[in-house]
């Protein structure tokens, strides 16, 4: 042994490689892999349907992950919610893959195609470039892409958007009406555009319309400056949560006491924050009602920011079934409840009905196109 | 210079000179920086806060008419830099470049608060908290470097510490078990380092590249598998909250800053006496000095070169799992994939500028803080500069107060090099 060393080092280097690629499905796209993907629960019944003779059991979805992950307790596992719901009342067969790098879109919907999935989901703004390239030279595969929207639009591709700010106004202005200091804060993981900023450009809409109808002097930290896009705080990961940590105790200490954490899992950061610190502070949820994905953090969890990204892609899914034409670009609204807040929960009480009310008020006029959260930005 | 040469100047006090007349044109640069950088209207007031939240004993809030104060500072910099030009400052040349760094950086606070209010006192804690997980993995560093073993997986070591803690605190309910947990697995990692670096003479750097990925990898796999399915039985660990020292946490400032933390920063400022200390007032660290300097000589007089490098190693890795539970249970409550986001190798680069000295690892460190908690403050008050380059700050920021202020530094002789008993 004691002479070769190398041969000890090879046999450990190939073992790190094989865990590495049992990690990342996107590394070494194969079929076997994707479904050794699947979370465990899955697995059986992504089988059952094609056996069972179901009339839809011919059509498979397959959706390329970005690179958060599939358990990223927010955008990615959404998405997933939604193909989970449309196998089990569409009787699809579904399959994902997770990319690991930028690298992988392109290659994760290669190997898509070559599997003839009908119908192929794309979570994220980042794979833009890369679904349309493959929407192009594949006109018969449908396609539907979280987050972005084509103009002109691809005929194959549904563009998923959602006017999430709508949502985060509210909770901007439920949050300035609980806020005890009149300051309130936000942050992001990364500017990666429009899926990570409405939430925090409609939080901050909120806050003004409450100051605007109320006469009062709320304050937001780490908001965006309207003239200059690229200002606002980021914590520039979305795998820290040590990150959004600090970040929320260097917004407590300057006085915040509602703090909206736009950036999937790190925003548990915020609420261990929050406890360490011992602030009478709340904190909200982004994407999903966190009572359910995050229960841990229901005592100081103000309310969450929806975002229906499951709903839109079982639609999706299912107008692909059903062979509807593809809408080019469907927008989740107010209107048709694919954006909103979650209910107060424990804090159902210190929200005075009034100021419930005038939320109701608030979506009303919202969605009447009498208020438009961008009228709202700020100066 | 021929003139310098002429009077029997030695080489060395002519560099010296030069670098004395720089560095007053450095400081006269800056007050005109200060000067046009940080001007500000007339008018404003800038205030800092200096009470936390929960202080004991509140204490006013600094409030400094904001151009007066950097036009003062601007003043003190350039007459620092005029003396230092002229005469120099001869052995008190550091204690002057302390404080032109502080008058700037006041100045910066003056500016960026200037209509605002900056909770300085916050700042200053973030600063400590910051640093800790840095400064584990520099103390890591500095065990195994002084023995002769580069370790460069004390990223990885400290990503273990965090999963394992995590797991085992949630598994049983007590977060000390996790912790000696933690440690335990950062010394079998370390114990795999070393039987890869000393006994098979690996390249250590590739056998230290080589953990970090194994344990990247695991880690994500382990945590999609088991850790998502499980998250309640599995990755809600119980976290270890601050402990408020009697008396000296109610200390204005100083009191929140130093004593209003949780187990593991204070076990980290003694961790850094223990191995200061240790290092260079005992035989111990004597053996151990020899043996990274000189391992050849060490061996001569009858020190087991093998022996001192395993348990160098193995510590090292036990420091750095301890620093990798402060992640979890003691920071966030919960394991991510990849949360250390590169401080093992900020660490590294700490214990480098801090000269392989523990004090010094510890300085750096504060400073990466620092600029880090600077950082976070700046875009929370929305100062219109990208979040992207404010991102880069603190690396930026260590790299060159470091390396001004430091200078060369020099690593054992035998760092990295395997010792072959003959």
């Amino acid at each position: 042994m004691r002479k070769t060393p190398s041969s000890m080092m090879a046999i450990l280097a190939v073992l790190t490689l094989i865990l590495a690629a049992c990690t990342g499905g996107g590394e070494s796209p194969s079929a076997s892999e994707a479904e050794s993907m699947a979370p465990e629960s899955m697995a059986p019944e992504s089988e059952a349907p094609s056996e069972s003779a179901a009339p839809e059991a011919d059509f498979k979805a397959c959706m390329v992950s970005d690179t958060g992950g599939i358990d990223d307790n927010s955008f990615n596992e959404n998405a997933w919610a939604g193909m989970e719901q449309a196998e089990s009342e569409l009787g699809v067969e579904v399959k994902f893959l997770e990319s690991r790098s930028t690298e992988d879109y392109a290659r994760n919907i290669d190997q898509f195609i070559s599997e003839d999935c009908d119908m192929i989901v794309t979570v994220g703004f980042l794979l833009g470039d890369a679904t349309a390239a493959a929407a192009e030279a594949n006109p018969d595969t449908r396609f539907a892409i979280v987050d972005f929207a084509y103009d002109p639009a691809i005929p194959n591709v549904e563009g998923l958007v959602y006017s999430t700010a709508e949502g985060a106004m509210l909770a901007g202005y439920a949050s300035a009406s609980w806020s005890k200091t009149g300051i309130v804060g936000t942050f992001g993981g990364i500017n990666i555009g429009p899926g990570v900023t409405d939430f925090m450009d409609g939080f901050i809409a909120g806050v003004n319309y409450w100051n605007e109808q109320k006469g009062d002097d709320v304050r937001v930290l780490g908001g965006r400056v309207p003239s200059d896009p690229e200002s606002g705080t980021f914590t520039g990961n979305f795998d820290s949560t040590d990150d959004a940590k600090n970040v929320t105790i260097a917004m407590l200490q300057e006085g915040a006491d509602v703090i909206l954490p736009v950036g999937g899992p790190i925003g548990g950061g915020t609420f261990a924050a929050i406890e360490e610190q011992n602030a009478d502070a709340v904190g909200l949820g982004v994407d999903v009602d966190w009572t359910e994905s995050a229960p841990q953090f229901t005592d100081l969890l103000l309310t969450s920011v929806i975002k229906r990204i499951d709903n839109s892609v079982f639609q999706a899914i299912e107008r692909a079934v059903n062979g509807d034409e593809p809408q080019p670009v469907f927008v989740s609204t107010l209107e048709n409840e694919g954006v909103g807040i979650a209910p107060f929960h424990e804090y159902e009480d210190e929200i005075d009905q009034e100021v419930k009310d005038e939320l109701g008020a608030l979506a009303e006029a919202i969605i009447a196109g009498d208020v438009v959260p961008s009228d709202y930005y700020g100066e | 210079m021929t003139a310098a040469v002429a009077t029997g100047m030695s080489r060395t006090e002519q560099r010296e000179r030069t670098r004395q007349r720089v560095l007053g044109i450095i400081y006269l640069v800056l007050a005109v920086l200060m000067v046009l950088g940080f001007a500000v209207a007339t008018d404003l007031t800038s205030t800092f806060g200096l009470s936390a939240p929960n202080a004991a004993i509140p204490v006013p809030n600094l409030v400094v008419p904001s151009a007066t104060t950097v036009y003062l500072l601007a003043g003190v910099v350039a007459f620092a830099g005029a003396i230092q030009l002229t005469r120099g400052f001869g052995s008190r040349t550091a204690l002057i470049l302390g404080l032109v760094a502080f008058a700037f950086v006041f100045a910066f606070l003056t500016w960026v608060a200037a209509g605002q209010s900056m909770n300085l006192t916050g700042v200053l804690e973030t600063t400590v908290q910051r640093s800790v997980p840095i400064v584990f993995g520099a103390l890591s560093g500095i065990l195994c470097e002084r023995a002769g073993v580069v370790n460069i997986a004390i990223e990885g070591m400290l990503l273990s510490g965090a999963f394992v803690a995590a797991v085992v605190t949630s598994a049983t309910g007590n977060p000390y078990i996790g912790i000696v947990a933690a440690v335990a697995t950062g010394g079998l990692l370390a114990a795999l380092l070393a039987v890869l670096a000393i006994r098979y003479r690996v390249d250590q750097i590739i056998a230290g590249f080589f953990i970090n990925i194994l344990v990247t990898g695991l880690t994500a796999f382990l945590s999609v598998r088991i850790l998502q399915p499980y998250q309640a039985e599995l990755n809600t660990p119980e976290r270890l909250g601050p402990i408020a020292i009697p008396i000296l946490s109610d200390i204005p400032i100083l009191g929140t800053v130093l004593f209003r933390h949780n187990i593991f920063v204070y076990s980290l400022f003694a961790l850094i006496i223990i191995i200061h200390l240790g290092l260079f007032y005992t035989r111990w660290g004597l053996r151990v000095r020899a043996v990274g300097e000189h391992p050849k000589a060490a061996d001569t007089v009858g020190i087991n070169v093998y022996f001192v490098r395993y348990t160098n190693v193995i510590l090292g890795g036990m420091v750095a799992g301890m620093g990798g539970a402060y992640f979890t249970i003691g920071s966030t409550g919960g394991f991510e994939r990849e949360m250390t986001a590169g401080r093992g190798f900020i660490g590294l680069a700490a214990m480098i500028f801090g000269g392989w000295n523990p004090i010094g690892a510890f300085l750096a460190g504060l400073v990466f803080g620092f600029a880090d908690a600077i950082q976070s403050r700046l875009s929370i008050l929305s100062i219109a500069i990208p979040s992207e380059f404010l991102l880069m700050v603190p690396y930026v920021v260590t790299i060159i107060v470091v390396a001004g202020l430091v200078g060369r530094a020099r690593a054992p002789a035998a760092d990295g090099k395997p010792y072959i008993k003959e």
